[in-house]
């Protein structure tokens, strides 16, 4: 899975954060809505009542004084288009009306307290002994005008809180996580074998087990790297000094023998050398990658310790590498001992670029299809099998100093191209 | 050469000690630290010592050889192979360091080269005094032109001389130094050996130190 592909928890806090901001928004908005739509709905209607009361004692003082027969005119009571009252006679007749009323009673049957219309929300009071009847009403648009004004208000308001909410929360989680962010820091840089490093203290309760398992992880790493090396010091010691033995006695022995044993002691020794070089091809194995110790070398130098019987090494170098020298000396030896077994009696060692060491022999070199081969084993590490001894040591050597082994085409021979890596090269 | 070996591996020590003698050097072999107690005092031309010995480091024990001030050279023979190791034994006195499994040929090539570079006045592997010319890579002296025949014993009394031209050399230590612990000699063995050595090579090589030892003679080095 890649970065980019991985879940986020600061991106997934973050939306869920969000989407409970905006439902909680919207849920806060339809609570209030409901309620204000009551609180509203209750407010008009004594408006509607208290008005009614203040019409009917101005309109009892004015019938008091007005003559029989007397038909009053409409009165500019009110310039709200939303608000209307209406003086109607037992009959059903208007009697006297605010401008904006309708000609028409709002109830021709006398109708006390509140009741509605399609159009009207109505507040009937009645007036004197003849029957009369005050109508006081606002439109009931302006009523659900009222109602939705008070519900967007409380949307606005919470939605506005939810959101602030919100990026307070986003903010704190982005705060709280930076300890975690800390912590990859230090894993990037971490080295568990390095006795001096600490990890340190966790910096919030959540990450103590993180520091407990990875200190953990590291302690079981460094014994088994220490017991790794201690069993390839102890192997080194226990391979190295009987071999040497063989040699020893090899050497004496073939200066006392007969000449038809000479032969023979001979033919013993070659093996008894191959036998070195595998062993010490084996313990090299154990060391790559346990840390590799750059310095400056020179290939020329190196290679004029690494004598092959049998096979002239030219150098085509002008600077020096950086490198573990052990281990490129094991790669190239392991190189150019193959070489020698499969028929080449020449071999070019050159650096085609900087950080990078081709060894070109003049062998048989290989088919298309086992070249392809090759390739295919050392990309995917797939060694047994595929590879011998010499370029699974030399990929792995590559590997270590952070490149690669490859195996340039070539006209003649075999061809293989150690890169090590962006830091392989240096001034001398 | 008269070599002190001290290898606890007996198949590799016995094996060094015989192809070294065969090469015409004196060959103390121990297989242990204790056992060079009974050496102490003994002059030797170059030191083979293991790092890993059954009783101590011989890195250490070399190490102590130094801190007294003993210049003799000295070869780390050892399994560790790594490039700390390496700096390490050399820093600690040794003058070469050959790592296991290694060619025996090698290791004579070696200790020639670290007795030539050692200590003041050291010997070329080819050396020329008056018309006798000595060389100690391939063990042979020429006197007038001529190839000169010697005994084991002569030719480990003239290198000795020669490692250590312009120098005196204690009646003592040569006798050491050629004779080893062979104490089937006879007590004017020496003398012999140096009677028969002017003989062959010419009067004028070796010059009698009256009371001390012998040296190669200052006329036939200039």
């Amino acid at each position: 899975m890649t970065v980019g592909k991985i879940p986020s928890i600061r991106l997934r806090l973050a939306n869920a954060l969000l989407l409970w901001a905006v439902l909680w928004g919207a849920g806060v908005a339809v609570a209030v809505g409901y309620a204000a739509q009551g609180e509203v709905d209750e407010l008009l209607d004594e408006s509607l009542q208290s008005t009614a009361a203040v019409l009917a004692s101005a309109l009892r003082s004015a019938y008091r004084d007005a003559s029989p027969g007397w038909v009053a005119a409409p009165l500019p009571v009110s310039d709200d288009g939303e608000f209307a009252w209406q003086l109607v006679a037992a009959d059903g007749a208007v009697v006297q009306r605010s401008a904006n009323a309708p000609e028409q009673a709002l109830h021709t049957v006398a109708t006390a307290g509140f009741s509605s219309s399609p159009a009207w929300r109505v507040f009937g009071a009645a007036m004197g002994s003849e029957g009369r009847m005050l109508y006081v009403a606002h439109t009931l648009r302006e009523r659900i005008d009222s109602r939705a004004e008070a519900a967007l208000s409380a949307a606005f308001a919470a939605l506005s809180i939810g959101l602030l909410a919100h990026w307070w929360l986003r903010a704190r989680v982005r705060h709280e996580l930076l300890p975690l962010e800390r912590l990859s820091d230090k894993l990037a840089h971490h080295d568990p074998l390095d006795r001096g490093q600490a990890l340190g203290a966790a910096e919030r309760a959540e990450l103590a087990p993180v520091h407990a398992a990875i200190d953990q992880l590291g302690q079981r790493l460094a014994r088994r790297v220490a017991h790794e090396r201690a069993f390839s010091s102890h192997a080194a010691h226990a391979l190295r000094t009987p071999l040497a033995g063989m040699e020893a006695q090899l050497a004496v022995a073939l200066r006392e023998c007969t000449p038809e044993v000479q032969l023979r002691l001979q033919r013993v020794r070659e093996a008894s050398r191959r036998l070195q070089r595998v062993v010490q091809s084996l313990l090299d194995l154990f060391r790559v990658g346990a840390d590799v110790q750059r310095s400056v070398v020179d290939l020329k130098a190196l290679l004029a310790h690494l004598p092959i019987e049998g096979l002239a090494v030219a150098v085509q170098t002008q600077g020096a590498l950086r490198a573990d020298p052990d281990l490129l000396a094991a790669a190239l030896a392991n190189l150019l001992d193959n070489a020698k077994r499969y028929g080449a009696r020449q071999v070019v060692v050159s650096e085609p670029s900087p950080g990078t060491v081709r060894v070109v022999d003049d062998g048989p070199g290989a088919t298309p299809e086992r070249l392809q081969g090759l390739r295919e084993a050392i990309a995917a590490q797939d060694y047994d099998g595929h590879t011998g001894l010499g370029l699974m040591l030399a990929d792995l050597v590559a590997r270590s100093h952070g490149g690669s082994l490859s195996f340039p085409a070539v006209a003649q021979g075999f061809a293989v191209e150690l890169t090590l890596g962006a830091q392989g090269t240096d001034t001398v | 050469m008269r070599l002190l070996l001290i290898e606890d591996d007996p198949t590799l020590g016995e094996g060094l000690r015989d192809f070294l003698r065969a090469d015409g050097h004196r060959v103390d072999w121990c297989d242990s630290l204790a056992a060079t107690d009974a050496l102490r005092g003994e002059p030797y031309d170059a030191l083979l010592v293991d790092w890993q010995l059954p009783d101590g480091s011989g890195l250490d024990w070399l190490r102590a050889r130094r801190a007294r001030g003993d210049p003799t050279p000295a070869l780390m023979l050892t399994a560790r192979d790594r490039l700390g190791d390496r700096i390490t034994g050399l820093d600690a006195g040794a003058d070469d360091y050959l790592v296991k499994p290694f060619a025996p040929e090698e290791l004579s090539a070696r200790l020639r080269a670290v007795s030539r570079r050692s200590g003041a006045g050291a010997a070329q592997a080819r050396s020329r005094f008056g018309d006798v010319e000595v060389d100690l890579s391939a063990c042979t002296a020429i006197a007038g032109g001529v190839r000169v025949e010697l005994t084991a014993r002569e030719w480990a009394l003239l290198e000795a001389l020669v490692l250590r031209s312009g120098r005196i050399v204690l009646k003592a230590d040569l006798e050491r130094l050629v004779l080893g612990f062979d104490s089937e000699v006879a007590s004017n063995a020496l003398e012999v050996h140096v009677s028969a050595l002017r003989r062959k090579l010419g009067h004028e090589l070796i010059e009698t130190v009256r009371g001390r030892g012998y040296r190669i003679s200052e006329r036939a080095s200039s």
